[in-house]
């Protein structure tokens, strides 16, 4: 095999290789996440500062309640606390601020109903990119030469275009050297 | 000529899709007020609070069940409340005789500004203080001045945001008035 061709090879290879690695990386940073979130049960305070962070400031503009100064973001903060010490689980302290506020008071959007959507569709919008571009890597790897396939289909061919052709490949092989 | 492939349409089709979707979401998303959000405790009973008035004993709101309850949250330092002072005092004056109370919550407020206020600007209607702001997360406050309409039954009919307005004020609490009459 000569250096070229080798060459050739690997360029063509490219795409998949980076793909690949890609793919490596988001399963290495998923594990390390997954591992991370494992950690030691955490303090009342920072439960606190984590529902809280997970709330809309009621009267502030895009602040959560554990970021805002305001008396009202304070006084949420106190009732969380005061919940959790009670035996609340975050599930219910978030529905009963939800029961007051609605779903707008959540920081994330609720995983249904329309809102759903939020969750869903960004996983379904890279599954058709990965599989797009799977299907373009794919194409390139087989006709290396002529690049990305043409996605326009040749018109058939009339009779008269189909014996020129035949009259043309007739011409050529009798050109060929023996 | 080139043609258009059966694949290519197709690929049309679902980007004019995705499209067509963003929009009609944008669309309908930028024609409401983000100022205004819809309290899920219309239709609801009203949470329940007992608090200190300014100038009486502590007051509860399930002992004015049977009553129509006009739940105002306000504070002395808000510049939109003064505004609406005259629209509450007004109605407090025309309906306290047909089973209509009118209650004051100060919020966010001390209560010797708030004394003052209801001294120099005669408020007659009673007072109370949510000096932890504990009644005004139960009732989803998001600013004020914000009015809850309770009726005789203890459910919020309504809630309004910002100023009140003593025509409409009047007029929907006849209607409720009505209602619970029927």
């Amino acid at each position: 095999m000569n250096a070229a061709a080798a060459k050739a090879r690997l360029r063509t290879k490219l795409p998949v290789l980076m793909v690949l690695l890609a793919v490596l990386v988001g399963a290495i940073t998923l594990a390390v996440v997954a591992v991370r979130g494992h950690q030691a049960q955490p303090s009342q305070a920072q439960q606190v500062q984590q529902i809280a962070a997970g709330l809309h400031c009621p009267i502030c503009k895009d602040l959560s309640v554990a970021d805002s100064p305001a008396p009202l973001a304070q006084q949420m903060r106190a009732e969380i606390a005061q919940k959790l010490r009670a035996g609340e689980s975050a599930d219910e302290i978030r529905a009963s601020f939800v029961a007051a506020y609605g779903d707008s008071v959540l920081m994330s959007p609720p995983r249904r109903g329309l809102s759903g959507a939020a969750y869903f569709l960004p996983a379904i919008v890279i599954l058709v990119g990965v599989l797009g571009a799977a299907m373009l890597i794919r194409r390139w790897v087989r006709s290396p030469e002529t690049g990305p396939a043409d996605d326009v289909e040749a018109a058939p061919l009339s009779a008269t275009q189909r014996r020129a052709v035949h009259r043309a490949l007739a011409r050529l092989r009798e050109e060929e050297p023996a | 000529m080139r043609r258009i492939t059966r694949r290519r349409g197709i690929l049309l089709g679902v980007v004019a899709a995705v499209v067509s979707a963003v929009v009609v979401l944008l669309s309908t998303g930028l024609g409401k007020d983000p100022s205004v959000v819809a309290s899920p405790l219309v239709g609801r009973v009203a949470p329940d609070f007992t608090l200190s008035q300014l100038n009486g004993p502590p007051m509860t709101l399930s002992k004015l069940r049977g009553q129509v309850v006009v739940v105002n949250f306000w504070a002395s330092w808000c510049t939109e409340c003064h505004t609406e002072q005259a629209a509450l005092d007004q109605t407090w004056q025309q309906f306290q005789d047909s089973g209509v109370v009118v209650v004051g919550v100060n919020f966010e407020d001390t209560t010797g500004d708030a004394s003052d206020y209801v001294r120099t600007a005669g408020v007659a209607y009673p007072v109370v203080e949510d000096t932890d702001s504990r009644t005004a997360l139960a009732y989803g406050l998001r600013g004020i001045p914000e009015t809850f309409i309770v009726d005789k039954t203890g459910r919020i009919v309504d809630r309004i945001i910002g100023p009140v307005d003593a025509t409409k004020l009047s007029s929907e609490i006849n209607e409720v008035l009505l209602a619970g009459a029927r």
